[in-house]
């Protein structure tokens, strides 16, 4: 028998042949399907591991797309909230305008009727940017939760002004920022946070003058938020001629517990003295004029920017003359610069929510644009590459074609006649 | 005349060598065909007192240029290519059922997942929240079609399996019949070339379907053996095959192949001995790689629809309800007894923590009641569990399974020797839907909330508040009262201190999952600053909760929850796809290398059986000359006679 080292069957060398040739077609077919579709993976058993990572790069990049969407509603539901507290704090100027007229001497009670009316029109506008919604219909000052109307009144007292939600401020995160803003922190006044309180006077007569300077806050933590009255008793001469004695006691109507009276040193009877009250707990505050018994000063402490509002229209439009309506003026225009201050805080901090938006976004478009490059790492095909690898396969199928049919010729039945 | 004897022996003698030759070139391309050729062997030659005279060529037999090593060899590298190749292209199937990319099923959870921020941004946006329950239902309507899916392959591998075992029993009758044949002609003392080429097929054809082992008896018939072990032909009797469902545990899906004997006994046949075919790779297919793939996809369906369901009942619908499921709860089938149990004992199953599952079948074995091991069949791993045993043993079956994510309920007592099968994750995908219909049932609240107190001078601000029971009972109201920068009191635990870190959660309870509720506070606040955590529904906040979207906001966190072995929700897809396709990829590979060497062992074969035309062709001519000669032969014998004739007669 001869040996079978070198001999090759027939068939079955068109068998390999043809198993050559269908290997290579569908190779080739193969990267045609990976050039137009663009991709390297088009299966996950292409490269399983590079189709995990393309898949979670595509799940990052919609996530992020998703992130920002809602960055966006964000944003601006607190430029408006900002918005709306710059046109908050332009309409109080313009409160501030008219209580600094109020204030002058030579007005009559109805000029000062007229302004207050101005002022209760300013402050009808200025509760209904408070209450204002943004797109979705929440409030801009929702806090941490309100009613549809977060700011309600005015209401029968005590106090004649409610923040209906729950105060506090929800923090930002690296992909977003809060919703909603602080209203209670913008426009409500709390004892031992802020203790504004405001100083009325018993009616005196015109020419006597009598008042009180703003009541300002030593120590908001010893602040009790009661009712204070503090009345005159024993005006009289004092121990030396041309000078007057005068007694007051404080109370505190609240708690109905009084402090023991105080007895003014003797002052000159042709000028206004200047009473320094300390004793009531974190406030002080001076009072200045001539006294006479029975006199009173009442402290109240004020609920929040609107009971300021309303407190000053009501004192302004009903002050008999102008010592009264001063008293009104001083008291207004402290207590409104507080509640500006206020406002003005929550404004700069939603001020710098929008920049923190800003500087998100373009965390987030770094981001995505680095997901972005490694999905197409991972899955797409580099073209030029591709198309390389197509025409060498393209040569390669063209070759075993070209050779089966040079093969098939020759055998040796063609040389046998 | 010896002459003419020698003359018309070589004539016939090349006569056959050139049909022989003819022959080999007609079936040049007939499959399994074995080159023949023609063993010529001289005449003894005649004793004469000038020497030996020959007496010319005699054709001894036709020989079939046949190695029966290089048969077998190519008959089984030809029969494992068959298995791997329809393995790789089944699992091709399964591989395209979870395509990724911006329309695969990971895009449409991502999608469903990212719907809820929507409704975090506008709570009370009645079309943000028709958008989240659509996205449910189409989800879910996903995970219905990608099981149906499956149970279509499923389908049509067991048809595939039902024909090749048809194919099979054909095959073996044949063969047994062609061994009678070859029993019978092996007496007349020629080898019956062309029916052993035709047995030589059948076992090929065969071993395409299964692959076999051969044994050659005394009389000539072949007899074949499958798994090695058992008699599929015996001579001239054949036994038959079938496909039925594993007996260990009927109703489990396993499918095993069967073997009948004559007699009417029937053996079932250990997958693992099955070696090649396309038989033992659809079984390879269906028992471990389909069952990967509804295990994976089961995994996914129970713990995204039991993780949604419980986080949704932590939350207040629109109306102030207590929301309901998003998905209808998945139960669990129970676990399959073995049909060898003893005790009537069954097992129940639900799952308890879904971020724990496994896409993997248990198979529990009992030695005690209370004793035994599990094997988690994904990987392999044992565990062990009785009554007082150190870890990393567990101390009980449920301790056991609690730590893999499930809650077992035994009824009855099983004893030692039962065994138990759970694959209750693969049939989960298929009835998972959605439940709730109204935008307005949503469950976009949280049950309670926070309140900063008014008087804080400090600068906290709230990060987040999860609700962790739903309602919330006695857990709210909870005051806490900052005392310095880093530490504060609570109204319910009295005079202890307790430290603060900005950013880290304060749980209710120290229990572990923790209860009640978990608050995030970021910034230092000032002595004196309070919180306080009430409940949504107290009727001083009034409609307040609506505009809520703390539940939305935990639903949103779902997708971070890490669930898949350690992948996050919103990655699981990706895993699954990966390990999907390794498995493809591995099967492509193995496909294409056993190819490679069934080829090359074909080609070894056919370099002894082959035909090959340039050496027909040549022998043709060969013989042919030798005809002529031969014939020749004759002539001059012929012309001999005659002049012997002519000169002896007048």
């Amino acid at each position: 028998m001869s040996n079978t080292f070198m001999r090759v069957g027939t068939a079955n060398m068109y068998d390999n042949a043809l198993r050559n040739l269908g290997e290579r077609h569908s190779s080739l077919v193969g990267l045609q399907d990976n050039l137009t579709s663009g991709k390297r993976v088009v299966r996950p058993s292409d490269d399983p591991v590079a189709a995990a990572q393309a898949e979670r790069a595509l799940t990052r990049i919609t996530r992020i797309q998703t992130e920002q969407r809602a960055l966006e509603v964000q944003r601006n539901a607190i430029a408006q909230a900002e918005g709306s507290l710059g046109d908050a704090v332009n309409l109080v100027q313009e409160m501030r305008e008219l209580m600094v007229k109020a204030g002058s001497g030579t007005l009559t009670p109805n000029d000062r009727k007229t302004i207050a009316q101005q002022i209760q029109s300013l402050r009808d506008q200025f509760i209904d940017v408070a209450n204002r919604k943004d797109t979705n219909g929440l409030p801009l000052f929702n806090s941490l939760g309100s009613a549809l109307q977060p700011f309600l009144g005015p209401l029968a007292p005590p106090p004649d002004y409610s923040f209906e939600g729950l105060p506090g401020q929800s923090a930002a995160d690296t992909v977003s920022i809060p919703l909603t803003l602080d209203g209670d922190a913008a426009f409500m006044f709390r004892p031992q946070r802020d203790g504004v309180y405001h100083a009325s006077i018993s009616t005196t007569p015109p020419d006597r003058q009598f008042g009180t300077t703003a009541i300002t806050t030593t120590d908001p933590s010893l602040v009790t938020g009661d009712n204070y009255q503090v009345v005159f008793s024993g005006v009289g001469p004092g121990a030396t001629p041309g000078t007057l004695t005068a007694t007051y006691t404080i109370t505190n109507t609240t708690t109905a517990v009084s402090l023991p009276p105080v007895t003014v040193p003797d002052f000159p009877a042709d000028k206004p003295v200047t009473i320094g009250i300390t004793t009531i707990p974190g406030l002080s505050f001076e009072i200045k004029g001539t006294p006479a018994n029975g006199d009173t000063v009442t402290l109240e402490p004020s609920s929040s920017v609107f009971s300021v509002m309303d407190t000053a229209v009501r004192e302004i439009g009903g002050s008999p003359h102008s010592n009264a309506a001063a008293q009104a003026v001083g008291q207004a225009l402290a207590n409104i610069d507080r509640g500006l201050e206020r406002m003005q805080a929550v404004r700069g901090y939603a001020g710098e929510l929008l920049n923190r938006a800003d500087r998100i976004t373009g965390n987030q478009e770094t981001r995505s644009t680095q997901l972005e490059g490694d999905r197409s790492r991972a899955e797409d095909l580099d073209m030029i590459k591709g198309i390389s690898d197509f025409q060498n396969q393209q040569v390669g199928y063209e070759a075993a074609l070209k050779s089966y049919s040079m093969v098939q010729k020759m055998s040796l039945f063609n040389f046998i006649s | 005349m010896s002459l003419l004897n020698v003359g018309a022996r070589a004539l016939l003698a090349n006569q056959v060598a050139l049909q022989t030759a003819g022959h080999n070139i007609a079936n040049v391309s007939t499959p399994g065909y074995s080159r023949q050729s023609v063993v010529l062997s001289t005449v003894q030659g005649q004793f004469t007192g000038g020497g030996y005279i020959g007496k010319g060529v005699n054709v001894d037999t036709i020989i079939r240029n046949h190695s029966e090593l290089l048969t077998r060899q190519a008959a089984s590298a030809a029969s494992v290519s068959a298995g791997d190749a329809i393995r790789s292209t089944r699992l091709n199937q399964l591989q395209d059922v979870f395509a990724g990319g911006a329309n695969g099923l990971g895009a449409a959870i991502n999608d469903m997942m990212n719907a809820f921020s929507d409704v975090v941004t506008a709570p009370t946006d009645l079309s943000a929240r028709n958008l989240v329950l659509t996205r449910i239902d189409e989800t879910a309507g996903r995970l219905r079609t990608a099981a149906e899916r499956l149970d279509e392959i499923q389908a049509t591998v067991r048809y595939e399996l039902d024909g090749a075992i048809n194919d099979i029993n054909t095959i073996a009758k044949s063969l047994a019949s062609v061994n009678e044949q070859i029993a019978r002609a092996k007496g007349s003392g020629q080898p019956p070339n062309d029916l052993l080429d035709q047995r030589d097929t059948l076992i090929r054809n065969l071993n395409r379907y299964l692959q076999t082992t051969q044994v050659e008896a005394d009389d000539g018939t072949m007899s074949v053996f499958v798994a090695s072990s058992q008699p599929l032909v015996l001579g001239t009797t054949a036994a038959t095959l079938s496909i039925d469902n594993a007996s260990l545990y009927p109703g489990s899906g396993d499918l095993k192949v069967v073997f009948h004997t004559a007699g009417g006994a029937s053996i079932e046949l250990n997958e693992g001995m099955l070696g090649g075919g396309e038989v033992a790779g659809l079984l390879r297919f269906n028992n471990s790689d389909l069952a990967e793939g509804r295990n994976l996809l089961g995994r996914m369906a129970v713990a995204i629809s039991e993780s949604m369901n419980t986080q949704h009942r932590l939350g207040l619908t629109l109306d102030g309800q207590v929301g309901g499921n998003l998905f209808t709860p998945i139960a669990l089938a129970d676990a399959r007894g073995a049909s060898t149990n003893v005790s009537g004992a069954t097992i129940g199953l639900a799952v308890s923590d879904p971020t724990r599952l496994a896409a993997s079948n248990y198979e529990i074995s009992f030695t005690a009641a209370n004793a035994g091991s599990v094997q988690r069949l994904s990987d392999g791993k044992y565990f062990e569990f009785g009554p007082a045993l150190p870890p990393p043993g567990y101390t009980s079956l449920n301790a056991l399974f609690a730590d893999q994510g499930l809650a077992l309920t035994i009824t009855g007592a099983p004893v030692a020797g039962d065994r138990f099968l759970i694959n209750s994750l693969q049939g989960a995908a298929n009835n998972i839907d959605s439940m709730v219909y109204s935008p307005r049932d949503l469950a976009a609240a949280s049950p309670v909330n926070a309140t900063l107190g008014p008087n804080n001078t400090g600068q906290l601000k709230m990060s987040s508040l999860k609700a962790l029971t739903n309602p919330p009972g006695a857990t709210v109201p909870v005051t806490l009262t900052f005392t310095g920068p880093n530490t504060y009191t609570r109204s319910d635990t009295g005079a202890v201190v307790h430290n603060y870190v900005s950013g880290q959660p304060i749980n209710y309870d120290t229990a572990v999952p923790p209860t009640g509720w978990s608050i995030t506070l970021s910034g230092s606040p000032a002595a004196g600053d309070t919180v306080v955590i009430g409940n949504a529904l107290n009727p001083a906040y009034g409609d307040w909760y609506q505009r809520n979207a703390g539940n939305a906001s935990a639903l949103l966190g779902l997708r971070d929850v890490k669930m898949f072995d350690d992948a996050t929700l919103a990655d699981g897809y990706a895993g699954l796809m990966a390990q999907v396709g390794t498995r493809t990829q591995s099967a492509q590979f193995a496909a294409q290398v056993s190819e490679k060497i069934a080829a090359q062992l074909e080609g070894d074969r056919t370099a002894v059986s082959g035909v090959n035309l340039d050496e027909e062709a040549a022998r043709l001519i060969q013989y042919q000359q030798a005809y002529q000669a031969s014939a020749k032969m004759i002539q001059i014998a012929q012309n001999v006679f005659d002049s012997l004739i002519s000169s002896m007669g007048r």
